[in-house]
């Protein structure tokens, strides 16, 4: 059994971590000392690999939960979790092409600057942003 | 000279394996079949195979169907909801 700062040291997370996924239902202790003190065993070690495991390929915590209530569902099985990873996958493939998107309009902005040694009121980058928060206020206007 | 009328694509989304769609797919197939193969076209697209052009339709879940390279139901619709819907491109 390990206590709760052994437990986070264990897994590599900080021991407010690991009371943050107890708040939010992920985690729970096994048990507790005679002085009150939370005590974990090795499910709960797997248990908090697991979160952060799903966290680093982009599961928000509130779909953690949800994988972790399928884990222990008997009617489901490995296709539930694919299709919950396949429309990650597509969330994430759409934020990669926003990003895409947004990387490629700031280029265009740096582009247009070419003269490091402007004074900044000359700063084409600054001025195109402008601008552009300009013409969004007259097309929600004319809308 | 009659020009002839351009047919309807239809593209179904999702991925293999994925129990729940084949035989709610089958049914949309039907449909499809049956307002005519000169006017309606079908496609399966697999999700993990043409995942660029799922995106390039928006579509953020699997099964989803695009009608003429639109995104336009985000699951899959009855058989009359689908019919519909081509019914109303046909006229």
């Amino acid at each position: 059994m390990y206590a709760i700062g052994k437990l986070a040291q264990y897994v590599g997370v900080s021991t407010d971590t690991v009371r943050y996924y107890e708040k939010e239902g992920l985690l729970a202790p096994t048990g507790k000392t005679e002085a009150g003190y939370r005590l974990y065993d090795e499910d709960a070690v797997r248990r908090l690999r697991f979160i952060r495991q799903a966290q680093q390929c982009g599961f928000s915590l509130g779909e953690i939960g949800e994988l972790l209530a399928l884990k222990r569902s008997d009617e489901a099985c490995c296709k539930d979790v694919r299709s919950v990873a396949i429309g990650k996958k597509l969330q994430l493939e759409h934020k990669i092409r926003a990003l895409q998107l947004m990387s490629h309009a700031l280029g265009e902005l740096i582009a247009t600057c070419n003269d490091e040694a402007r004074p900044l009121d000359a700063c084409p980058i600054l001025a195109a942003l402008e601008s552009s928060v300009a013409k969004h206020a007259q097309g929600g206007r004319d809308a | 000279m009659h020009k002839a009328a351009a047919m309807l694509k239809v593209e179904v989304f999702s991925s293999p394996g994925c129990g729940k769609c084949v035989q709610a797919r089958d049914v949309l197939r039907e449909v499809v079949e049956s307002l005519g193969t000169d006017k309606v076209s079908w496609r399966e697209v697999n999700i993990l195979e043409e995942m660029d052009y799922a995106v390039d339709l928006g579509i953020m879940a699997s099964p989803s169907i695009a009608i003429d390279g639109k995104l336009e139901f985000t699951s899959l619709p009855r058989a009359s909801t689908l019919r519909a819907a081509l019914l109303r491109r046909l006229e």
